[in-house]
């Protein structure tokens, strides 16, 4: 990262071919559509490079900075496309039947932490559930799902803590374990 | 009272805590929350553990693998742009066509990890003989086992014997370190079979690099090594 932080494009490089696929797949997860979620992604890695790639070890993985780097540029493009469509992902999940592009112990590792994850949200009470699905992905804020699920603001918060406490206690510390 | 209201009226001032970490407060309310987070413990350990889960969201997301053209885009604009300046930070420094040659291509990396993967799940190890050309440098090895790099046309293959695996949610990485250089990562990660054996290509070509080093690290990779080297290779 030091390398990246120093100007050379070709760190970077690396940086952007090892999570280049998460990152993708995140914001077609939030975006929908193709050509959006390439936005987002182009958007997100250049930002990283023209701050210097300011990466502070102490606050989690290279992966999980990139990804919240990719979340809050797929937010700020929903908001300047207020009309953003909900997700219209026809092939979900196709890729994953496909061979690991690097099939490494790290890619099967991190494929059994995402079975893991996934697993544990799906686990979740479906209202719990739609709660951190609609915040997270959908980037909205609790009171636009307060109002799109017609509950109060406390029930939304309510649940999106109770969805979180659950899935850390499935979990154990994902913190430590995943990403 | 449902769960929800309950949990969050037992404790007024956590009720924000989940919100805040899944980014669903308004900015305003994001606001004061951070403010109160300065004077409030728990909500700040709270917060930890919660934005550990949330970290882990994108994982859930089905895969999608980046368009080809993507890389393209995002690297004509990084080369096209230099970083925002800072104070004594050194100047980017040009790509050079061989630095373009050299960098790794994800068809490449794919047929060599397909090849790697093949090989060890085979216990395949390529014969020192198949090149009349090979030069066999012999690693030096931190622990047990043994490590040749075999160069052959300016590209070289490690090949291990009776290594140890990596420690558990580790990998090993392979670097090349060029005279005066810090090392540089390469696609090259790797295990070996449960009897120690592996092979692995070194991306990109050896001209100019004066050592060839393996480490073990987290999972996944990282672009500066982060452990000291479990092989050395010297080329000079």
């Amino acid at each position: 990262m030091q390398l990246v932080h120093d100007g050379e494009a070709q760190a970077f490089e690396v940086i952007f071919d090892r999570h280049a696929n998460a990152a993708f797949s995140l914001a077609y997860r939030m975006c929908g559509r193709q050509g959006m979620a390439e936005d987002v992604v182009q958007d997100a890695f250049l930002s990283l490079w023209r701050s210097g790639a300011r990466y502070d070890r102490a606050r989690g993985s290279v992966r999980s900075w990139v990804l919240g780097v990719v979340h809050n540029r797929a937010i700020d493009a929903f908001r300047r496309d207020v009309v953003h469509a909900g997700r219209d992902v026809s092939d979900e999940g196709a890729a994953e039947r496909m061979p690991a592009p690097q099939s490494t112990e790290g890619e099967v590792q991190r494929r059994d932490e995402a079975r893991q994850v996934r697993g544990a949200l799906e686990d979740l009470p479906p209202d719990q559930r739609q709660v951190i699905e609609l915040a997270y992905f959908g980037g909205f804020s609790h009171s636009q799902i307060a109002t799109m699920l017609e509950l109060p603001a406390g029930t939304v918060k309510g649940r999106m803590r109770l969805g979180l406490t659950k899935l850390r206690l499935a979990l154990g510390d994902p913190s430590g374990v995943l990403l | 009272m449902s769960d929800e209201d309950r949990i969050v009226e037992e404790r007024d001032c956590g009720g924000d805590v989940a919100a805040y970490a899944l980014g669903a407060l308004e900015p305003a309310e994001a606001d004061a929350f951070r403010r109160h987070m300065e004077s409030c413990a728990v909500c700040r350990d709270e917060l930890v553990t919660f934005q550990g889960v949330v970290d882990a969201l994108p994982m859930t997301a089905p895969l999608h693998p980046a368009p080809g053209d993507l890389r393209r885009r995002v690297m004509d604009a990084v080369e096209s742009e230099p970083q925002a300046r800072r104070d004594g930070a050194p100047a980017p420094r040009p790509r050079s066509r061989l630095a373009e040659w050299l960098t790794p291509r994800p068809a490449l990396a794919f047929g060599m990890a397909a090849v790697l993967a093949v090989a060890v799940l085979a216990g395949i190890t390529l014969s020192p003989s198949s090149s009349p050309s090979a030069r066999v440098i012999s690693a030096q090895v931190t622990g047990q086992g043994t490590a040749e790099l075999r160069v052959t046309g300016g590209h070289g293959e490690l090949v291990l014997h009776r290594f140890s695996p990596p420690p558990a949610g580790e990998i090993y990485e392979v670097w090349v370190k060029r005279p005066n250089q810090s090392p540089s990562p390469t696609s090259a990660l790797f295990s070996v079979t449960t009897k120690g054996d592996g092979d692995v290509d070194v991306p990109g070509s050896l001209r100019g690099v004066d050592e060839v080093m393996v480490t073990p690290e987290p999972a996944g990779g990282t672009p500066a090594p982060t452990h000291p080297a479990v092989i050395q290779a010297d080329l000079t």
